[in-house]
């Protein structure tokens, strides 16, 4: 495994994202957004924390073969945009053997599983990735 | 207001894209820009924009600009380096084109500069990755030929298209990259050779991507044509922005930023899209030249496909698309890929070859774009006298 050298700060600020799926819902219009922002579009800058749903369905997919170097174990990587509640989120999807039985619409759940690791003594990255609730 | 002075484009040089073992950032750098310079000959050249990427990721050098100028000779001419991912070369050229409208100087050079072969693929697919939302997109693996390819399948399922349909792109670039000696992939390409081609990501595949190469191209933008025949003029300059998380866009199919670009560049020349000959889009992978297309208004929504199988974006038709091969046939050197679209448009618009058989036509038109339709610039060249 390649030496990433990953960063402790970095990735410990991002938990709320990276394990809950934390965004957040303006105050003033009710608008969700994932990641978070500063600035809603009715331009609004208070907004409360908003856990996104944990089962959504698949949007579009693509089954990555040329992958960065953290991710050269784990190819081929299937990235796909997922609805959760009305909101669209990227990610991989995993557990799936046959990616040409995915399909736009079929219902996914979010899962928590290892992103990324930093060679044998470093850092491990956790993260959500989205598993279909049918096999595939 | 402080518009006195009109831009014109005075030299231009292009290092072929290319696996430059041999050649670092600044070797490059210099063949690209001691071209341009003896091509101007006295003329004062009052700062350089230097366009480039991922010198910090790739050559762990910062402050890029003042090792380039010192390694030129000049030391004391400011190198200002521009980074916009792979967009960075059309940001640079509108720093450039505006110190010289504003006549803060009368003389600029802008040189594109990239170095993608330093590293092994899976560390240039890291590299990459960081044009994309890192902390959201890249964290998890998403790189930008993952967004292509989804914006692929969307575009294939929203217009009924297959993807032998959509194979009409590379095709046809690899034909004009066959009869350009400045390209990179100069052989012509077969239906079969794409379909049986890797996929990259599903169900983009190796034909659909520009070839990374390391290169250099360069242009020197003055304030007063240097020769009284055919000269290149900027007629207008456009950026545009839509910079977001994937998921927070409605469409993969429309690139917000290339039209808010064409729409300022168009209002700035007094032109219409109807106006332009020439074309060169960022077909970074064949998608997105598609979509940049059609997002300008110089094809319908959908279209591009048909109308390239046709012919009818080839030589002697309006508009031209991509003379020039795009960056499928010119290779993809990152931040300096725009420069290799401009350098090839002033080529076209002069005539000089493989570019003689245009003929004289007017305008051109060039647009560049970080990632997925993150930071967009379009310029709008013209040929005088």
């Amino acid at each position: 495994m390649v030496e990433q050298r990953l960063s402790v700060p970095r990735y410990w600020r991002r938990i709320p994202q990276y394990y809950r799926l934390e965004g957040v819902q303006c105050v003033k219009c009710g608008r969700i957004y994932y990641p978070p922002r500063a600035v809603c579009e009715c331009g609004s800058r208070e907004f409360r924390p908003y856990q996104l749903p944990s089962m959504g369905k698949l949007l579009n997919f693509t089954v990555l073969y040329s992958v960065p170097a953290e991710f050269e174990k784990m190819k081929p990587l299937i990235i796909g945009i997922v609805d959760l509640g009305g909101v669209r989120v990227v990610g991989q999807i995993v557990d799936c053997m046959n990616p040409e039985k995915l399909t736009p619409g079929m219902d996914v759940e979010v899962v928590f599983r290892m992103v990324k690791m930093d060679g044998t003594y470093g850092l491990i990255n956790y993260g959500y990735k989205f598993r279909p609730l049918d096999n595939c | 207001m402080f518009n006195t002075t009109e831009v014109y484009v005075v030299a231009h040089s292009l290092v072929p894209g290319g696996r430059h073992y041999e050649k670092g950032l600044k070797e490059l750098f210099a063949e690209a820009f001691l071209r341009v310079l003896d091509q101007v000959g006295n003329s004062q050249i009052g700062a350089i924009y230097v366009a480039n990427a991922f010198s910090q990721v790739l050559q762990d050098q910062s402050a890029l600009g003042a090792f380039l100028s010192d390694y030129v000779g000049l030391r004391r001419v400011p190198a200002i380096r521009i980074e916009s991912g792979d967009g960075s070369s059309g940001v640079a050229m509108l720093e450039a084109y505006n110190m010289v409208k504003a006549g803060i100087y009368d003389c600029v050079a802008v040189v594109g500069v990239e170095k993608m072969h330093d590293v092994v693929s899976i560390k240039l697919n890291k590299a990459l990755a960081t044009i994309t939302d890192y902390e959201y997109e890249g964290f998890f693996g998403v790189t930008p030929a993952a967004q292509a390819a989804m914006a692929m399948r969307e575009y294939m399922l929203k217009y009924g298209y297959d993807y032998e349909d959509l194979a009409i792109w590379p095709i046809k670039m690899h034909e004009r990259g066959s009869k350009n000696p400045y390209a990179y992939m100069r052989k012509q390409a077969t239906l079969k050779d794409i379909l049986e081609s890797e996929v990259v990501a599903d169900p983009l595949r190796l034909y659909d991507t520009a070839p990374a190469v390391d290169g250099a191209a360069a242009v020197v933008l003055c304030n007063k044509p240097l020769r009284d025949n055919a000269v290149i003029k900027i007629e207008g300059v456009g950026i545009g922005a839509y910079g977001t998380y994937l998921g927070q866009r409605d469409s993969l199919t429309e690139l917000v930023s290339v039209r808010d670009a064409t729409n300022m560049a168009l209002k700035m020349a007094h032109l219409s899209i109807n106006d332009i000959n020439l074309v060169e889009v960022h077909d970074t992978y064949s998608i997105l030249g598609m979509l940049a297309l059609e997002s300008m208004g110089l094809v319908r929504p959908g279209e591009t496909p048909r109308l390239l199988s046709m012919g009818a974006l080839d030589a002697g038709n309006k508009p031209v698309v991509n003379a020039s091969g795009g960056l499928k046939a010119m290779g993809f050197p990152g931040g300096a890929s725009g420069m290799y679209e401009v350098v090839s448009m002033v080529m076209e618009l002069m005539n000089e070859k493989p570019f003689d058989s245009l003929g004289k036509v007017e305008y051109g038109i060039v647009q560049d774009m970080a990632g997925f339709d993150l930071i967009s610039t379009v310029m709008i060249f013209r040929r005088v006298g």
